[in-house]
């Protein structure tokens, strides 16, 4: 079987082509192009859109030729229909009905952050994880119980994504962010207090960009350090919390957030104390792509007909533990 | 000494304290955490614990005795509550006991305390009365917004650990917690539960 997924929840227009084989997924392509803001500045929906729109075309050719297939032999079209910007939703959706109305193609509009997830299960092996999605839209903890996935944690505020690029571009970096703020933290390990704020399994981290804001006045680098510092370690505290709740033997990190070593090295830690498998998603596939959605468009499509045009909209607020899985 | 539970951030054992058999709660240090960071968070949370444990068994509510404290290798020993956790007992049970959980919630609150890690695993069930630990995340506070963080979180927890009893559990803790509390604030903190459901993340549908 053969699915095409296109992705356009933020910064990232993308279309993937994947086979599925039975419960196996060959990814053929995967392009993107990905909207830079200025400088200091976030993501202008608009402008995103815009972005999105001119060059929606060029990323659906590319992929095609490189999966080295035609728009025909395609048996499912998938779309992320939310969470993420209207504008930017949008686009996606569009090419996405374009193609299905005119070559008659069932279409799957399909939960972005459900796809960060099957994808991640697709590409790791995990079979029964609990799973930390971390990204500028997320940060959740989840585990699956009859068929819904399960909030076990998660940010009473802004994410774990939006703390590092809010900081990162308060200092004058491009969003996105964590890369830097990952090099500048790596020349510092001078520990500047700020506040650490676990409630139970969940965080909050709004006090804390705050502060860290006010650190970055004396000293960029240990701002970058103890940030990293503090946040990873109130999420690592939330996933000790959630593991030894749920007693789950695997762990899962994936979204944008999941490409940090630091937070992979301090996670790896405590799946060793709690005696637990550590999958993280490959490098490539952290971020928003194409693949996510593809994928769990070919998962939804062994079990449901496609999704009639009338009932392809797109939703700005969408949250996964609403999502009946069924697959 | 045996190794009990591996919780989320300290190691359970069972001990002896003069005779009789006890508890010892040991926050380790974490290889993973800065370590400035890491002895102010584990010395932290051993004073508060072994504080709220004492003080709020003053007001009635069940919680360990406290035998000893060691601050600076930050351990709590004390006594054994042998029973189950209400995590682990039957659906029917955990409805029927939401009642009394909302109760000592609203004791707890009504003194000045949060929790601060209201689940299901931290409330025992030991010869028919229901004892309140882990109170290592705790707070003095008579904050409302405080308060309705501690009901979001069990909330939360009932929502996923125990999704297909969630309505009947939830309601009985509301009763519970509403005739310590009384009506008015108890319709106070639910609403600024709401509040905080609200601001989560793709809550609200713009």
């Amino acid at each position: 079987m053969l699915g095409l997924g296109i992705e356009s929840t933020a910064h990232t227009f993308s279309c993937a082509i994947i086979e599925k084989k039975g419960k196996k997924g060959k990814i053929l392509s995967d392009i993107r192009k990905i909207y830079r803001p200025a400088v200091g500045e976030g993501i202008h929906p608009r402008e995103a859109s815009r972005h999105h729109i001119e060059n929606s075309s060029f990323v659906l050719s590319d992929c095609l030729k490189e999966a080295n297939t035609s728009i025909k032999d395609l048996d499912i079209i998938s779309y992320s229909a939310g969470p993420g910007l209207g504008p930017c939703l949008r686009v996606g959706a569009v090419v996405a009905r374009s193609l299905s109305s005119f070559y008659n193609i069932p279409i799957y509009p399909i939960n972005h952050a459900i796809g960060h997830i099957e994808l991640g299960k697709l590409l790791t092996g995990a079979s029964n994880p609990l799973v930390l999605l971390v990204s500028g839209g997320h940060t959740m903890l989840l585990a699956f119980l009859n068929k819904q996935w399960r909030v076990f944690g998660e940010t009473l505020d802004i994410t774990l994504g939006q703390l590092l690029d809010q900081f990162g571009r308060s200092i004058g970096f491009a969003s996105p962010c964590g890369k830097n703020i990952e090099e500048l933290a790596s020349t510092s390990s001078n520990y500047v207090t700020l506040p650490y704020s676990v409630k139970g399994n969940d965080v909050s981290f709004s006090g804390l960009l705050s502060a860290t804001k006010n650190v970055a006045k004396k000293s960029k680098v240990d701002a970058c350090y103890s940030l990293q510092e503090t946040a990873f370690a109130m999420i690592s505290e939330a996933v000790e919390r959630a593991l030894s709740f749920t007693q789950k033997r695997e762990l899962m990190i994936v979204g944008g957030v999941a490409a940090n070593k630091r937070l992979s090295e301090m996670l790896k830690d405590v799946c060793k104390r709690h005696n637990c498998k550590f999958f993280v998603v490959p490098l490539r596939y952290a971020g928003d792509c194409g693949s996510q959605i593809c994928w769990t468009g070919l998962l939804e499509s062994q079990v449901k007909s496609g999704s009639p045009l009338k009932d392809t909209f797109v939703t700005q607020s969408w949250r996964l533990d609403t999502v009946k899985v069924n697959y | 000494m045996k190794l009990i539970k591996k919780g989320a951030e300290a190691d359970i054992y069972q001990t002896k304290w003069q005779n009789s058999k006890a508890i010892l709660k040991i926050r380790k240090v974490k290889n993973y955490r800065n370590s400035s960071l890491d002895s102010k968070i584990r010395k932290q949370r051993t004073i508060k614990e072994s504080q709220m444990i004492s003080y709020a068994r003053t007001f009635g509510i069940p919680t360990p005795l406290v035998y000893f404290v060691n601050l600076e290798k930050s351990f709590i020993i004390m006594q054994e509550i042998p029973g189950t956790p209400i995590h682990d007992l039957s659906e029917s049970k955990i409805i029927k006991l939401s009642k009394e959980i909302g109760k000592l919630v609203g004791m707890l609150h009504k003194n000045g305390i949060m929790h601060g890690d209201l689940t299901t695993s931290n409330f025992i069930l030991f010869k028919n009365m229901v004892y309140v630990i882990d109170f290592g995340l705790s707070q003095n506070t008579i904050k409302p917004e405080d308060h309705a963080v501690d009901l979001r979180l069990i909330k939360e927890i009932l929502n996923s650990a125990h999704a297909k009893i969630m309505q009947y559990a939830w309601n009985n803790f509301l009763l519970g917690y509403k005739s310590v509390v009384g009506t008015s604030y108890n319709t106070k903190i639910t609403k600024l539960v709401s509040d905080i459901e609200n601001r989560g993340r793709y809550a609200k549908v713009i």
